[in-house]
């Protein structure tokens, strides 16, 4: 059978393993990956490559960024760093209409630069930002959705898991991809806070406002920022001026984090071991995901199907603009039905080449790619942040987050527009740091 | 059952313990290697050790991360299915993903083995590294254990794990 075809049959095979058997993602990239190069090599060269990439990517120094960062953000949400920042920022616009809600996403965009996952950004402020916003009796519709969408920022401001990955996978620099978030993540949060403010104005009952705070109220709240900005400042300072490696960056991140959480006895030993635990978790599925990404693109690459794929749309005699337009379609569509940082793993080892083969910028692009698979995070029906805010508010319907999603996909979707027809958002503090 | 179900929970949270100190290991290593870079030179081998580390915390994390159950699955379609019909699929689930970590487990054991004989080093600190791979093949197969676990469950349970 011709090797293209082979290629083919086994992203089937995976899809039919995936939705029908539904095995853990990670596992089934690798057991389809086995199985196609075991038919298009030999069983015993698949045998081989299984056991040298488990080893080679378990034991890869580049990797052991993630779970130091995972950490990070465990150890600043243990420690109640989110409350201090909600706190500070409802201090500050709590008394506007909707001044909740903007609260909320101004404390996820500040949050999001020490944790670097979504769905841990969206637990973190639903749990703060959720029973606050009750209390003045906002409406369902808007605080859900503020907090879903605002776990997006976790993934596009640096440090972010998902760009760690990409950088990892693609072999771009992680560095130039931490500072190429840092623009677009304050647009997209920007653009969620307008969409709060024209909501709020077209349904005044949406958010009313909070009670007013004195000056000095004010100004004593910005001291809960202190230790966010310190933790933040010194891990992405000290990467960007050359200090520490991003996987150093990850240990003094935690370092600071536990030396800022135990001087102000705000992390217990109970939160300590949690957060170790959970992060052990996570960073294992996120290894087991790599992995598996790995060993299925081993198989694609011995059936040259991405290449083929890539030369044939950089072949089409349409736009690179419209193709992309096609790619982003594709990432939504796949985010609606699996979890967005599976499927982007997944879908990597085929949809890079083709965008370098398109002649975009691999940092922008890469940049594209996060953006369009946060959207994939709060899209029904598989959004994650969706499930993590329902289990955080069992009694809103799911039906009503979904609703309440809805008004602030049109900020996401702005902000991919503003991000193509500016590709400089993102690459401006990349270029004028190492150019 | 319940003694093999004890005994994957007891080496789980033995491996979970392990797994825990290594990280914490990981950041001492690192912290002290920007520190002593930073007034004097680098401790020798860190590049190594975080790689090493990182494998044995990864590998040990893997039987306790697919007893959480936070492997992400793509659920929504086999949701839908009667109980019955997801009880068998889960098991098939279960078959296959236990032959592929005890398969990888014992490749990997066998790179351990070429390791251990050829009296491979590493560059920097010329320590000897099989351990860790034998660490890597433990890991895979004490997730073979749990997905045994879990198989056993579904025909052992009343209700079964779905």
């Amino acid at each position: 059978m011709d090797a293209a075809l082979v290629g083919i049959l086994g992203i089937i095979v995976l899809l039919i393993v995936l939705f029908i058997l539904g095995m853990p993602v990670g596992f089934a990239m690798a057991v389809v990956g086995f199985c196609g190069f075991s038919y298009v090599i030999s069983p015993q060269a698949a045998l081989n490559m299984i056991a040298t990439d488990l080893w080679s990517t378990f034991s890869k120094y580049g990797l052991t960024v993630i779970p130091l960062f995972i950490l990070m953000g465990y150890l600043a949400f243990h420690a109640g760093i989110a409350e201090r920042l909600y706190d500070a920022a409802y201090k500050w616009v709590g008394h506007w209409r909707g001044g909740l809600a903007i609260a909320t996403i101004a404390a996820d965009e500040m949050f999001a630069a020490i944790c670097g996952s979504n769905t841990a950004t969206a637990a973190t402020m639903g749990a703060v930002a959720l029973p606050q916003m009750n209390k003045y009796n906002y409406d369902t519709r808007l605080s859900t959705g503020t907090v879903v969408t605002g776990g997006t920022l976790g993934t596009v401001m640096p440090p972010s898991v998902v760009l760690i990955i990409i950088g990892l996978q693609t072999e771009q620099s992680i560095v130039k991809l931490f500072l190429a978030g840092i623009l677009p993540a304050i647009v997209l949060g920007l653009l969620f806070v307008v969409t709060i403010i024209v909501l709020c104005r077209l349904y005044p009952d949406f958010g009313p406002a909070g009670p007013k705070t004195s000056l000095a109220e004010k100004l004593k709240s910005l001291l809960g920022v202190i230790e966010a900005l310190t933790i933040f400042v010194l891990v992405i300072g000290g990467l960007y001026f050359g200090v520490f490696t991003p996987t150093e960056a990850g240990a003094a991140g935690v370092l600071i984090t536990l030396v800022v959480s135990f001087s102000t006895r705000k992390l217990t030993w109970t939160g300590f071991i949690r957060s170790i635990g959970d992060t052990l978790k996570i960073s294992c599925m996120v290894y087991m995901l790599v992995t598996g990404a790995i060993i299925f693109g081993r198989f694609l690459a011995v059936t040259r199907l991405p290449f083929m794929v890539a030369d044939f749309a950089a072949s089409l005699p349409v736009s690179p603009y419209v193709i992309l337009v096609m790619v982003m379609a594709i990432y939504l569509l796949g985010g609606c039905f699996m979890d967005s940082l599976g499927f982007l793993v997944l879908t990597i080892p085929i949809f890079f080449p083709l965008g370098i083969a398109l002649g975009f910028d691999p940092i922008w692009y890469a940049i594209i790619l996060t953006m369009v698979t946060t959207m994939g995070a709060i899209t029904p029906p598989v959004g994650v942040n969706i499930y993590v805010v329902k289990a955080l508010a069992p009694d809103i319907k799911l039906g009503t987050i979904f609703k309440s999603v809805s008004f602030f996909l049109l900020a996401c979707i702005g902000s991919i527009i503003l991000l193509i027809l500016f590709p400089q958002l993102a690459l401006i503090i990349p270029n004028a740091m190492f150019d | 059952m319940p003694i093999l179900e004890k005994i994957s929970r007891l080496m789980n949270h033995a491996f979970i313990f392990v797994a825990g100190t290594f990280m914490v290991a990981m950041i001492l290593i690192t912290c002290a290697n920007i520190v002593s870079r930073l007034v004097w030179v680098p401790v020798k081998g860190t590049f190594e050790l975080m790689g090493f580390f990182g494998a044995v915390v990864t590998a040990f994390a893997l039987g306790y991360t697919q007893a959480k159950k936070a492997h992400i699955s793509v659920d929504i379609l086999v949701n839908r299915f009667p109980k019955r019909v997801q009880k068998f699929l889960n098991g098939i689930n279960s078959v296959i993903c236990m032959i592929f970590f005890t398969l990888a487990g014992w490749q990997i054991a066998k790179l351990g083995n070429t390791l251990r004989t050829s009296g491979e080093v590493t560059e920097t600190l010329r320590i000897i590294y099989y351990p860790f791979t034998y660490g890597v093949a433990l890991g895979c197969f004490l997730l073979s254990l749990v997905l045994l676990v879990e198989l056993a469950e579904l025909f052992f349970s009343e209700n079964g794990a779905t």
